[in-house]
């Protein structure tokens, strides 16, 4: 019970956090995304270099709905 | 030359005509008021009218417009992806044509429906006569139809009416415009000798002793309402270049201004609405300044020919390659311009073929999509331009910026802005990942700064719904298919919900006296400006692209 | 007599303006080195994600310079040398953000010190507050409340915002208004019984009862609103912060589509080199300096002594449609002064004299005095015992004013029809030469005012209305911006005329009452209009309310500067035009640096893409002739980052407003910052290009 309970609080924590989220879904995504790099680079590239590329994607993409959010609500900027 | 530059000159000043003329009717047509056909038509019409449950005083709010255009559009669409998957199951097939592949099918359906008409197949080796007159031919009227319906919504809020019944207006505009018009236009050119037949392919036993299949088909109808309605989906694969569809310079000129008269005259058309034919004329300004240099651009490319074949040959030829020798250098580059500037499609030589300079204009028309623009949309898009220029200006002069009396402000920027933006996300975003991934995804015949062009090409006839290709592209993958279907539904659908939802917050907008300290929208000067913005948008977005593309081809073949 | 608001605004307009103009004197020592420091302590991501454009230059920042420490983090580096390309651009991009948030700063800074002049004069004072059993508590005067009663006495300073009930008083309010002559403060008057929490009062003793909890007062207001601490967004702010947004999305999804497209021709871009481009495509320039210019805009309405409750309203003076304005003491100097008398009914001027005499000894406002001191040049004098009189005042409904003596004797003045009824009520005469006389002043564009004594007509007295110098041309220059100006006066239809016509105004309303005020705001509303008024007396508060832009003069009641959206210091009802000027100014100048940013674009294009597409072949768009690709796009991205700081003084001090029309005001900010902003950035960059070139950095 107690175990289910911590695991519970756990869900709920990760649910309210927002940025442990974006910051595990890029992580995620990099590790997903990484091989499509390295083919579209045609392996001139070592690893640390495509997940840094990879990463530099994924920023770009939270730039880009950061922006929308701006263009919907510029109220709140 | 000289009999070159006459061609272009007589069409344009046809054109220019016929815009007044065509301009009152359709605004006679849309406000309700009388006209010579409505004996005729209207039994007919209210009984349509009953037929689909209308009742004719029904007005829509902007939001039950735009639920009616995605409500309609998709049952056309599913009803037309079913003919054509189950094709071998329907009459109408002489020639016994197969399956139609699910992806080919999606696409072939969905470019219809956005009255785009990108063809990733051959129509006369891959579609029946029931899916060419049944399923496509169903579209040619009602995507036309629906463009024609939003721009004459859009005109109305922006002039303060409400927008009236999507229904009732893609009604009157196939039994007013589209119909009639097809008509008389079908019959110029059955005269002329473009074939109507329902029977299959003549084969014929040609000199040398061998036996040709040649094939054929109802053709003439199916060509006036392609061009009439900016589809520009051919019966056949070679389009307007194939001797069938458009025989000789008559025909040409025919479908040449077939082309381009209705985006024309709803600019006037606009003009009668908002009791402005003076502001209409210079928006109409907007759009002949920005076309006529095109045109001249790309006719002089063409004029001049390859320096590199010309060096060759020894003396200078205009370039010839890819194009019908029948209609030479001058109506295939004023056909080239008009098609991608009227988001009609249709082609009566390759594009692909065409001089830097010509890809170079051809590019640019489908990245403003203002110079006359798609079907009801282009005129829409103009003002939506305007509303933009409004905006920069009106701050420039102290006020808070209004268009026609009506002030702009968030919500309207905010749907302008969407406006401006699908477009870049709709070519570059596909374009980018097609040609980081050449060998897998893109099939592009020609590498290098061509392919470059190739690839953006095929993205931006797919989210301007003009639906030409610059052609050389193995663009039957399902890749293509699927990438292409991204960006025509994008590039239909968000600008037509964005401009109905704009035109119904104008419409209901107080609107605001005019006084010598309102900036007034129908000066020279603030459509110049309008212009320049228009350009400098435009082309800022895709100046790289053009420089890698067009202009680095260009600057290749100088250099050679 | 027959001013619409009885009130007469202490109106210090005759004094040249430049002495009115920004009274709370402001420290600007130390102004920019407190900017500086405000300008790191802003580079926090929670300040810069507040504008999205400096957020993205913010973000580029980071990753160059990451990329500087090692240029092979991105991809294999193929620039010549390229620690120190990389170092230079992040050292440029770090300067633009700073640049942004030091505009930001100069601008809060101005402000701030304006706060802090005002913040000085509120002392956190003992106030005494009165009980309902009568007894004094002393308590802070924080804690007062709305509704709370207290003593004031000599010297105090004044807890709060309230209204005089009990007792007459000289306060001085230069701590706000900068008028250094102390003011009187008595009950009941709507001129005079309201005070401000923070003046000073200098003799005797007042009762007040407090308008405003502590925080909500005008000064409080004030502060705020200088310091930029409440300042929301104003809605033409928003939407151009929508269009930058949006131009911002499109060059980052141009830009991040860049790289397979330039690699499929084998062209590379480095990482470093796209962020360069980025910057320098967005729109910096208005991105960096927008805030500051809204905030140095609400400073400008602060400086002209203005208090506004909102950057909104200020906004909408610009638009407004409509003035309504009030003759007495805005088209007119505020006190018509009696200039003649004109007998009727056989009588003699000195005869007319005495009655007006018997008729304004009461009379308490500046024109009662003036007939009494006409009249004595005649050598009368009060012929009853004042004692044994009592005064009848004038109210907007008898519209006239006079003396009861106690043997019964009536003497009025007013306006003439005023007095023709009052005659008739007494079956008295009506001569036909007061129409005469009637007719002569108003044609003057004079107020007649008619006395009698009892049921009979003495005369006429011809009050001079003195139009202020310079207010046609101001109206004029309103005419040319498109704004009409609408005339309200008790005054007949003649006299109205007259100063309608002299003055120049569009449009009068004659013989007014204060509901024909909230009637014109109305139905001018309901054109579609906007209107802006100016008030001061509590009659006026729901036309306040009712107007688009209301502003209350300071000198009005409490309840007149409640229902405003702007209250003036100076009370000086031709300072709505100025405000709107203020407002035409805020949008011209954001419309003005959007295009001059949009325009540039152009330029920078121009420099960095032939640059570093110069491998494709199109080295031939490198029409400035730039060095190298490295000089180029350095050169591209210092000119962007300097153009702020030059732009600084102009966003502050926001573009000059011309009273043209809407079409010549276009055509000359078009040549200006369209042209302008097309042609500068190809001069500058070549110039920097040159600099860069020469001193060997690229």
């Amino acid at each position: 019970m107690l175990k289910l309970e911590f695991l519970e609080t756990i869900l709920i924590r990760f649910r309210q956090q927002r940025w442990p989220k974006v910051f595990l879904f890029a992580l995620l995504g990099t590790l997903l995304l990484a091989p499509a790099v390295q083919a579209a680079t045609g392996g001139t590239l070592d690893r640390g270099q495509t997940f840094a590329l990879v990463l530099l994607g994924i920023t770009t993409v939270l730039l880009s709905i950061y922006l929308f959010v701006v263009i919907f609500q510029p109220e709140r900027f | 030359m000289l009999q070159g530059i006459f061609q272009i000159a007589l069409t344009l000043i046809l054109v220019i005509a016929l815009t007044p003329i065509l301009g009152q009717y359709l605004a006679r047509v849309f406000l309700q008021e009388k006209t010579w056909l409505d004996p005729i038509l209207e039994p007919i019409e209210r009984r349509v009218y009953r037929w689909i449950g209308l009742r004719d005083s029904e007005e829509m709010t902007g939001r039950q417009y735009t639920q009616a255009v995605l409500v309609s559009n998709l049952a056309m669409g599913l009803l037309v992806f079913t003919i054509i998957i189950a094709q071998p199951f329907l009459p109408f097939n002489p020639t016994g044509l197969g399956n139609v592949r699910w992806d080919t099918a999606l696409h072939t359906t969905i470019s219809f429906l956005t009255n785009t008409d990108q063809q990733h197949y051959s129509g006369e080796t891959t579609l029946s006569y029931s899916s060419q007159v049944f399923a496509l031919g169903f579209l040619l009227f009602t995507s036309a139809a629906t463009g024609l319906a939003v721009g004459i919504a859009f005109i109305r809020g922006l002039t303060g009416r409400s927008l009236g019944n999507f229904y009732r207006d893609l009604v009157l505009a196939i039994t007013r415009v589209l119909l009639p018009l097809s008509l008389v236009g079908a019959m110029v050119l059955i005269i002329a000798g473009v074939p109507e037949t329902l029977a299959g392919v003549a084969t014929a036993t040609t000199l040398e002793g061998a036996n040709q299949a040649i094939a054929r088909g109802p053709i003439a109808h199916f060509e006036i309402i392609k061009q009439l309605g900016e589809n520009g989906g051919g019966f056949f694969g070679a389009n307007s270049a194939h001797p069938f569809e458009n025989p000789n310079g008559l025909t040409n000129l025919v479908e040449t201004i077939a082309m381009v008269v209705i985006p024309s005259a709803l600019i006037y058309t606009y003009g009668l609405f908002a009791k402005n034919l003076r502001q209409a004329w210079y928006v109409y300004g907007i759009v002949l300044a920005l076309f006529i240099p095109l045109v001249a651009l790309t006719a002089w490319g063409e004029f001049q020919g390859n320096s590199q074949v010309n060096a060759l040959l020894g003396s200078a030829a205009a370039n010839l390659e890819g194009k019908e020798v029948r209609f030479g250098w001058a109506q295939t580059a004023l056909w080239s311009i008009l098609t991608t500037a009227t988001m009609c499609g249709a082609v009566n030589g390759m594009h692909d073929s065409l001089m830097p300079p010509g890809g170079f204009s051809t590019l640019l028309n489908l990245f403003l999509q203002i110079v006359w623009g798609g079907q009801g949309t282009g005129t829409a898009f103009l003002f939506v331009y305007l509303i933009l220029a409004v905006f920069l200006t009106g701050l420039m002069v102290g006020r808070t910026p209004e268009f026609l009396g009506r002030k702009i402000e968030k919500p309207e920027i905010v749907l302008a802005s969407i406006i401006l933006l699908i477009h870049p996300i709709a070519v570059l975003i596909p374009a980018a990942v097609t040609l980081a991934f050449p060998e897998t995804l893109a099939g592009i015949s020609n590498p290098g700064f061509h392919g470059i062009s190739q690839v953006i090409y095929e993205y931006a006839s797919a989210s301007a719904n003009n639906g030409s290709g610059f052609e050389g592209l193995g663009d039957g993958t399902v890749w293509w298919n699927l990438s292409a279907c991204f960006s025509l539904l994008v590039g239909r659908y968000v600008p037509i919900v964005a401009l109905l939802l704009l035109a119904d917050g104008m419409a209901h907008k107080q609107p605001v006296p005019l006084t010598t300290g309102t900036l007034r929208t129908d000066t020279g000067l603030f459509t110049s400006i309008t212009g320049v913005i228009i350009l400098i948008l435009g082309v800022l977005t895709f100046f790289p692209v053009l420089a890698l593309g067009p202009i680095a081809e260009g600057f290749q073949l100088a250099h050679l | 007599m027959g001013s619409l608001s009885h009130s007469q605004p202490r109106s210090p307009s005759h004094q040249p303006r430049q002495q009115r103009k920004h009274t709370p004197k402001a420290k600007t020592q130390g102004l920019y080195q407190r900017a500086i420091k405000q300008a790191f302590i802003k580079l926090d991501p929670r300040v810069q994600v507040k504008n999205p454009v400096m957020f993205l230059v913010w973000v580029g920042t980071i990753v160059t310079a990451l990329v500087t420490i090692n240029p092979n983090l991105l991809g294999n580096a193929t620039d010549k040398n390229p620690q120190l390309f990389n170092g230079l651009i992040t050292l440029i991009l770090l300067f633009t953000v700073l640049f942004a948030n030091f505009a930001e700063a100069v601008a809060e800074g101005r402000g701030k010190a304006q706060a802090d002049a005002l913040r000085s004069t509120k002392t956190d004072a003992i106030a005494r507050k009165l009980l309902p059993d009568g007894t004094v508590q002393e308590i802070s005067s924080t804690d007062l409340r709305r509704g709370d009663l207290v003593k004031v006495i000599a010297g105090d300073v004044i807890p709060a915002d309230g209204e005089v009930i009990q007792g007459v008083a000289s306060v001085d309010e230069s701590a706000i208004t900068g008028e250094s002559a102390p003011v009187l403060k008595q009950p009941g008057t709507d001129i005079a019984s309201s005070v401000t929490g923070g003046t000073r009062i200098l003799s005797d003793e007042l009762v007040i009862r407090v308008m405003a909890d502590p925080g909500k007062g005008f000064i409080d207001r004030m502060i705020a609103l200088v310091e930029g601490a409440e300042r929301t967004k104003t809605p033409n702010e928003i939407a151009l912060t929508v269009l930058l947004a949006v131009l911002t999305q499109v060059f980052l999804i141009v830009i991040a589509t860049m790289p397979p497209i330039a690699n499929y021709v084998n062209s590379p871009v480095s990482v470093a080199v796209l962020i360069s481009l980025l910057v320098a495509l967005i729109p910096t320039t208005i991105g960096g300096l927008l805030s500051a210019i809204g905030i140095a805009g609400m400073d400008r309405v602060a400086q002209f002594n203005v208090i506004a409750t909102s950057g909104r309203a200020v906004e909408a003076c610009g638009d407004v449609n409509t003035l309504v304005l009030d003759k007495t003491g805005t088209i007119t100097l505020g006190n018509r002064l009696a200039e003649e008398f004109i007998p009727v009914n056989g009588h003699t001027i000195p005869e007319v004299a005495q009655v007006a005499l018997a008729a304004s000894v009461f009379d308490e406002t500046p024109e009662g005095k003036s007939i009494v001191r006409l009249a004595e040049t005649y050598g009368v004098a009060s012929f009853f015992n004042l004692d044994q009189a009592e005064g009848v005042e004038f109210s907007a409904r008898t519209r006239m004013s006079g003396t009861d003596v106690a043997d019964g004797t009536e003497f009025r003045k007013g306006a003439v029809d005023a007095i023709k009824g009052f005659i008739r009520s007494r079956q008295g005469e009506i001569p036909v030469e007061l129409d005469h006389a009637f007719e002569k002043v108003s044609r003057l564009g004079g107020t007649p005012l008619a006395v009698c004594q009892n049921q009979e007509i003495y005369g006429v007295i011809y009050l001079k209305d003195i139009i202020k110098p310079g207010i046609r041309e101001r109206f004029d220059q309103l005419r040319r911006m498109g704004i009409r100006t609408v005339m309200l006066t008790g005054d007949n239809r003649i006299t109205a005329s007259v100063i309608a016509q002299e003055a120049g105004v569009d449009d009068f309303i004659a013989e007014a009452t204060p509901e024909d005020k909230i009637e014109v705001i109305r139905s001018e509303q309901a054109k579609g209009k906007l209107v802006a008024m100016t008030g001061d007396g509590t009659n006026d508060a729901p036309a306040l309310a009712q107007a688009n832009v209301g502003v209350a003069m300071n000198s009005g009641t409490q309840a007149a500067k409640e229902a405003a959206n702007m209250v003036d210091l100076d009370s000086d009802p031709t300072k709505l035009i100025d405000i709107v000027t203020i407002g035409k100014q805020l949008l011209i100048t954001r419309g003005a640096l959007t295009t001059f940013s949009i325009a540039n674009d152009i330029a920078k294009y121009f420099a960095i893409i032939p640059a570093i597409f110069a491998q494709a072949g199109i080295g031939s768009l490198n029409i400035m002739g730039l060095a190298s690709a490295q000089s180029a796009v350095l050169s591209a991205l210092i000119y962007n980052a300097l153009i702020i700081p030059a732009l600084v003084p102009l966003a502050l001090k926001g573009v000059k407003f011309r009273p043209l029309t809407a079409d010549q005001l276009l055509a000359r900010n078009i040549l200006i910052y369209g042209l302008g902003g097309v042609v500068a950035p190809f001069i500058a960059i070549k110039l920097l290009d040159n600099f860069v070139a020469a001193i060997g950095l690229a």
